[in-house]
């Protein structure tokens, strides 16, 4: 195990949060099979194993694999990835954006410090 | 050139926008005020109620402006811009758009922070929301447009508080819970401190200072409020965040929470540029470039990061900055090694 309690306990607030965030009910578990690893299941839908190894980042699977049916799995160096991946499959109607910075400054300065 | 300021006013049908405007034009502080209005509806009823003398206006009668006429609020305001600087039209220091009761302001706001031809030229001052103090609480129950106007405003006027007294019936407590960051004023029969109304901004072209404490409503919201609908509270950091956390974080908001994120706020300590906090502002899923301040405005330099969103859970927000920033010195230390 490499990740303490409070690691723990943060993570699975982040998914249980983004859960919420998309507007899928369900719930988060520690996943009994890996000490660092995490089980989203969703009220409805298939369950995903979410682990995490130092320094190789973030890997999503199937909690229940069908059979003949291979995937392969998500992998992500970091949480914005994993939950890309995750709404992706558990929410793939809910709304995404992406961040965009105006053209507008804030305080009539460019982005050095100069009055325009 | 200093940019123009630009003042969005919003607010619900009947809340008394046209009244308050009406009288603001009235006022010598806001002479030179050019003025853009836009109606929902065919036929354009509203100009007809504002007087005016040597203001400019223009109406918007296509639709609403938020989500039919966007491009043609910037083409008005790049037009109005560019025949003040032919001569045309007088010398005005200010645009007040007036948008219509039904419109969202957060696309009103986006365009005017995105457009590239508006940028260096506008700049926006602050959004002010009219909530009509007899029939306010009722239209805030009733439709989701009118919290989103109160959510996202910089300074929120009750109108027809002769009807009413919004402290006794607790409009004004509710408004505040909704939205801790604006200044709210009363009118009656549209009569307000207009130096009280259009001193929020956080830019001051009349170079006063940049009074970001003020703009960021510091110390109004201290933990999180909600009124069932729209939730605000106040994330603080007292170390130094990492440039590349803070990036994290709002693409990651942005991403999941776009469309819900009716307003963020912050001043920021970043770690690798100490002494010069950054000041940041967004709009849903739009945010301004960052500003960064020359000094800290006061004594305090903790992360300040104020959101306003419709059911967003404060403890998920702490716990995902946290996160990020755990996996962002986790490759730092990697790197190190």
């Amino acid at each position: 195990m490499g990740h303490d309690a409070q690691w723990h306990a943060r993570i699975s607030r982040v998914l249980s949060g983004a859960l919420r965030v998309w507007g899928v009910s369900g719930a988060v578990t520690g996943d009994p099979g890996d000490a660092d690893g995490f089980v989203v299941v969703p009220d409805a839908g298939p369950a995903m194993r979410v682990r995490h190894q130092a320094g190789a980042g973030w890997t999503v699977t199937p909690r229940d694999p069908v059979a003949g049916a291979a995937m392969p799995p998500g992998r992500h160096a970091g949480l914005q990835g994993l939950l890309r991946q995750l709404r992706e499959d558990l929410a793939p109607d809910a709304p995404a954006g992406r961040l965009v910075i105006g053209a507008q400054p804030l305080l009539g300065r460019d982005q050095s410090g100069r009055r325009q | 050139m200093t940019p123009l300021p630009v003042s969005v006013i919003t607010g619900f049908l009947g809340s008394g926008k046209t009244t308050v405007l009406s009288r603001l034009l009235r006022d010598p502080a806001l002479a030179r005020t050019a003025v853009i209005i836009n109606e929902f509806g065919e036929v354009g009823l509203d100009h007809l109620l504002v007087e005016a003398s040597d203001e400019e206006i223009v109406l918007l009668d296509s639709g609403c402006v938020c989500c039919k006429v966007r491009g043609d609020l910037v083409r008005t305001a790049g037009d109005l811009l560019a025949r003040r600087a032919a001569g045309a039209i007088g010398p005005f220091e200010r645009i007040v758009i007036e948008t219509t009761g039904l419109a969202d302001p957060a696309p009103i706001l986006q365009a005017l922070m995105t457009d590239p031809a508006l940028a260096g030229a506008l700049c926006l001052e602050s959004v002010i929301t009219t909530v009509d103090a007899a029939a306010g609480a009722a239209t805030l129950d009733a439709h989701p447009e009118s919290v989103k106007q109160a959510a996202v405003a910089d300074r929120i006027v009750v109108t027809k508080t002769d009807l009413s007294d919004p402290a006794v019936s607790g409009l004004a407590g509710r408004l505040r819970i909704l939205n801790p960051t604006a200044l709210q004023l009363t009118a009656v029969h549209g009569a307000v401190d207009a130096n009280r109304l259009f001193d929020g901004a956080l830019y001051d072209p009349a170079a006063r200072g940049t009074d970001v404490l003020r703009w960021l409503g510091d110390g109004a919201v201290t933990h999180g409020r909600h009124d069932g609908t729209v939730t605000s509270f106040c994330l603080r950091r007292s170390a130094p965040l990492r440039a590349v956390t803070l990036t994290l974080f709002l693409q990651v908001l942005a991403e999941h929470c776009g469309a819900g994120l009716l307003r963020l706020k912050g001043l920021v300590n970043v770690r690798e540029s100490p002494g010069r906090p950054a000041v940041i502002h967004g709009v849903q899923h739009v945010f301004h470039p960052p500003a960064w301040l020359d000094a800290w405005p006061d004594g305090d330099h903790t992360t300040r990061i104020v959101v306003i969103a419709p059911g967003l859970d404060a403890r998920w927000l702490e716990a995902l900055l946290d996160a990020l920033d755990d996996e962002v010195s986790g490759l730092e230390r990697n790197q190190d090694v």
